[in-house]
């Protein structure tokens, strides 16, 4: 709901996910009188999108995957702007204005829009062909169009994907990954490390097809009736089979609104150690920002979810006054467990 | 699984709210649902104002519209905003994605839907504009979404969209095409919501029609069927569809309708019919019924059967023409110069609208005497499923015929008989010769102000009036919910009753012993009946849309046994909430009850 009072600082925050949603809580609890504001794109509450597999455990109800109940936002007086789409951000005016026209002042941005997947540019055409898993309505679209027992094609093969893979595999469904450059990803995975953890992908039932990569696929096309919904067909002659078909190729940061704010941008928003952007109202937290590394002197992203949630109370807490540096919640080291299974940080979350 | 589902559809005058909300109910209705709908519109004609389109559909028998919708609909975000709070949790807001002008912050609806509830943004306009080139049917694609998004099957829709436009076959075409276009969309759109249809219950007899129809047209049904011959009236909101109704459908049956220069000539026409011996009627509102004051009581001294609908609106004077209200109880009861009893009956929803609606011309004829039938705003346009019988309930003829007279006995238009009804010659009737006048009179209807005439004739007009508490096959009070002792009773009149039996069953869900009363015959006012069950009830609550306490006035000259009053005047509906909250007090529960200990 829109709330009345005029006086208190306006703080906006751009996105719902566990950044966003972090740097809210902290917001309100370090400016009890302020007004909180947060912009989404998603028509539901903050929810649990890593707990998304659990569709195919049963969970369909999207009230099972709410962080919190309607009446927490009420509580703590935090305005979740639903299905609002921001077009513009004028850092001069302080302005943000909505899709439909609507302008919203803040006093203080937080930039916490996250990531999209990415779709490599020759398969963009076969995106109808696919399904997304980044939301709930994808995670229940895709759930309803993969039969039990049914297979799916994963392209790519991201951290997300193979999280949902092992998910799939347990629920008896047949997984193929046309592995790549992204499998993966974020992790950076070197040459040396990577037949041992593809041979982990296999031990763990998953059908890994080397080598095709996004480069070796021709078309991705409607299955025949009364056959498998879709194929995948190789540039080699080859063609693979499967219910559905998933791009697991990363996340890309979510920053178009952002280009004409004036402030640094190279693939998300460059923000200092402390996440601040180059305007000194609007902060950054979470997959769409850059953070300046000292060390390694350069912007790098830093993923998982505890970073995530660190990044978001740490800007909320630099908004709010203090002015502490950014220190990595998590390592970013993909493990071999001793009974042989994939370890990731990544898949660790409260 | 039992549906209980209701929807608000709110625009600005010209965004074509009202027929949607037609369109919606019709095709419910024709699903076989039962819906109960009521529209507010604004007094200005088009531009500006708001519009609600509002119907609660049901497959068992509700009797009022729900303090939550489960769906709002926004045509026009500005009058859309402060309803946005009305929708439940998990309810679905079904918006205009864009806007063709700046807003500033709050001025779209999606900065004012909470929490819990769903929203559903739509291009409404631009799929308007894409499916038949122009944005006029922005509420035919949001219904085209409504009936993707609730599964409700297309054809029922199309079939009603071809009745409203069944003479203008460019808007029928263009309507299915903004109809699909919304359809499409729904298609591709991820339900939610917890919104969901169960299958409708067939009720209906065998011979019986079911029809979806408002306060008003029941009205004119009841008084069709009951052989009305003329009716004199003139126009005023909320009654005009009264008249509009008849204008059409009397000259098929050889009747005839005239519009009458004012609301006084409308009633002295009415009265000459009835002397003639026609059924006459005339139609109108709290202002008219001001107007037809004196003239009423020409028809109670010279005991003229004539009928009077009116339909009340917020008052005095001009007031709140387009908002409900019951605030002309004491005018209709009391009204007028002189002692002049006359009956007053008040349906209570729309079925009763039809039978009162036929009822009155029996009961003018029976008793010879003015009878207003009181309806309200709220169920003049209120829109129920009725099922009507397959044969009229009504006496195509209630007059006390005069016998045969002795050689040189002389025809008494006004004989002081047993029951004090006299029999009534229509004039040309053979013998049956006889003056009428405005001036006191004796039994030959020839002027008279002796005191022992006055007396007689005043008692006469009274006392024979009792005979219509017992009129057969009428309603005259009926009570609801728990026999016997019960912690409260409410008594009601009017539309309100339907809240107040829909916050008697939520009390008496909550484990209160809890009835209800509705009274439909105001005057002659049904003592006994009343008064027994006020007797049953530890705590009386009488709930009624006006600022005096009018109806509860009216019952405490008759019934002496305090009764908490419960009295708005919003311009709408009462809350079942607010009732429902005061009976808990009454039976000592719930939170007010607590903070008064």
């Amino acid at each position: 709901m829109a709330e009345t009072a005029k006086s208190a600082r306006h703080h906006v925050v751009v996105g719902s996910g566990v950044a966003g949603f972090q740097a809210a809580e902290t917001l309100r609890e370090r400016d009890p009188d302020s007004r909180i504001t947060i912009l989404t794109l998603s028509r539901l509450l903050f929810y649990k999108r890593y707990d998304l597999p659990k569709v195919f455990r049963g969970s369909r109800d999207w009230r099972e995957f709410l962080v919190h109940p309607a009446e927490f936002y009420r509580d703590r007086r935090i305005g979740m702007r639903r299905a609002s789409h921001v077009a513009n951000v004028d850092s001069r005016r302080k302005v943000i204005t909505l899709d439909h026209k609507e302008e919203i002042r803040f006093d203080t941005l937080l930039v916490a829009s996250g990531g999209r997947a990415y779709l490599p540019e020759e398969l963009a055409e076969f995106r109808p062909l696919m399904h997304n898993f980044g939301s709930y309505e994808d995670a229940i679209t895709m759930a309803k169009a993969l039969p039990e027992r049914g297979h799916a094609i994963m392209l790519g093969g991201d951290m997300i994907g193979l999280d949902l893979a092992r998910t799939l595999i347990d629920t008896q469904h047949r997984v193929t990954l046309v592995a790549g450059p992204h499998t993966f990803w974020p992790h950076e995975v070197g040459e040396s490390e990577r037949p041992a953890l593809v041979a982990t992908l296999e031990k763990m039932g998953i059908e890994v097809i080397e080598g095709a990569d996004t480069g070796g696929i021709a078309s991705i096309e409607q299955g025949a009736r009364g056959f498998s919904a879709r194929r995948v067909l190789f540039k080699d002659g080859t063609e693979i089979a499967g219910d559905v078909v998933m791009p697991f190729f990363g996340l890309m940061p979510s920053v178009e609104f952002m280009l004409g704010s004036g402030v640094d941008i190279e693939r998300g928003l460059l923000v200092s150690p402390g996440l601040r952007t180059t305007d000194e109202s609007i902060y950054a937290a979470g997959d769409v920002c850059q953070i300046w590394s000292d060390a390694e002197r350069r912007y790098r992203f830093y993923y998982g979810w505890k970073n995530v949630r660190a990044m978001g109370d740490l800007a909320a807490r630099n908004i709010t006054g203090s002015s502490d540096p950014w220190v990595p919640a998590q390592d970013e080291k993909l493990h071999i467990s001793g009974d042989g299974r994939i370890q990731s940080p990544f898949w660790e979350y409260e | 699984m039992a549906t209980d589902i209701q929807i608000s559809i709110v625009g600005s005058a010209g965004d074509g709210t009202i027929a949607a909300g037609e369109i919606l109910r019709s095709a419910l209705a024709g699903m076989g649902y039962k819906v109960i709908s009521f529209d507010v519109y604004p007094p200005e004609i088009r531009g500006f104002g708001k519009c609600i389109a509002r119907m609660r559909i049901t497959t068992e028998q509700a009797y009022s519209l729900k303090n939550k919708s489960d769906v709002l609909i926004s045509l026009d975000d500005s009058h859309a905003i402060p309803h946005a709070g009305e929708v439940r949790e998990c309810g679905a807001v079904i918006y205009e994605r864009g806007s063709i002008v700046q807003l500033p912050e709050g001025g779209h609806i999606s900065a004012h839907i909470g929490p819990g509830q769903l929203p559903y943004p739509v291009p409404i306009r631009e799929l308007s504009e894409k499916s038949t080139g122009a944005n006029r049917s922005r509420n035919i694609v949001v219904l085209g979404f409504l009936a993707g998004l609730l599964s409700l099957p297309a054809e029922a829709f199309r079939k009603a969209i071809g009745r409203k436009f069944k003479s203008k076959a460019a808007a029928a075409e263009a309507s299915e095409a903004a109809f699909k276009a919304g359809l499409d969309l729904a298609a591709q759109t991820f339900k939610l919501d917890d919104v969901m249809f169960g299958p409708p219950v067939s009720t209906v007899v065998a011979g019986a029609t079911v029809e979806m129809i408002n306060g008003n047209a029941a009205v004119v049904r009841g008084a069709l069927d009951a052989g009305i011959d003329t009716f004199f009236g003139y126009p005023i909101t909320p009654a005009t569809s009264i008249m509009e109704r008849l204008a059409s459908e009397m000259p098929k049956r050889g009747a005839r309708l005239l519009q009458t220069e004012d609301e006084i000539s409308a009633i002295s026409a009415t009265i000459g019919a009835g002397f003639a011996g026609a059924r006459a009627a005339t139609s109108t509102s709290g202002p008219g019924l001001a107007l037809m004051a004196e003239m009423l009581g020409l028809g109670v001294i010279a005991e003229v059967p004539s009928v009077v609908f009116v339909s009340q609106r917020g008052g005095p004077s001009t007031g709140m023409p387009t908002k409900t209200e019951q605030s002309d109880l004491h005018m209709a009861v009391y009204g007028g110069h002189g002692d002049a009893p006359r009956i007053v009956i008040a349906p209570t929803n729309v079925d009763g609208c039809y039978r009162c609606g036929g009822k009155a011309f029996e009961m003018a004829e029976a008793y010879q005497t003015p009878v207003i039938v009181l309806l309200d705003l709220y169920l003049s346009n209120r829109y129920e499923t009725v099922v009507f019988p397959s044969r009229p309930p009504f006496e195509a003829d209630c007059n006390r015929k005069p016998g045969k007279l002795q050689a040189g006995e002389q025809y008494k238009r006004f004989a002081l008989t047993g029951d004090l009804i006299s029999p009534r010659a229509i004039p040309g009737e053979k013998g049956g010769m006889h003056v009428i006048t405005g001036l006191e009179h004796n039994e030959l209807g020839r002027p008279n102000d002796q005191a022992q005439m006055h007396e007689a004739m005043s008692r006469k007009r009274h006392e024979k009036l009792k005979a219509a508490l017992r009129h057969p096959d009428f309603t005259h009070y009926k009570r609801f919910g728990d026999e016997g002792q019960v912690d409260v009773g409410l008594i009601s009149w009017g539309s309100t009753f339907g809240e107040c039996l829909e916050a008697m069953y939520k009390a008496r869900g909550e484990g209160i012993r809890c009835a209800a009363m509705k009274v439909v015959m105001l005057s002659p006012f049904p003592t006994h009946g009343v008064a027994a069950f006020m007797n049953d009830c530890k705590q009386v609550l009488v709930p009624e849309l006006n600022y005096q306490g009018q109806f509860a006035n009216l019952l405490q000259a008759h019934v002496a046994k305090p009764v908490t009053r419960l009295n708005r005047v919003p311009g709408e509906p009462m809350k079942v909430e607010d009732i429902l909250e005061e009976i808990r007090r009454l039976a000592g529960r719930g939170k007010t009850a607590q903070k008064a200990a």
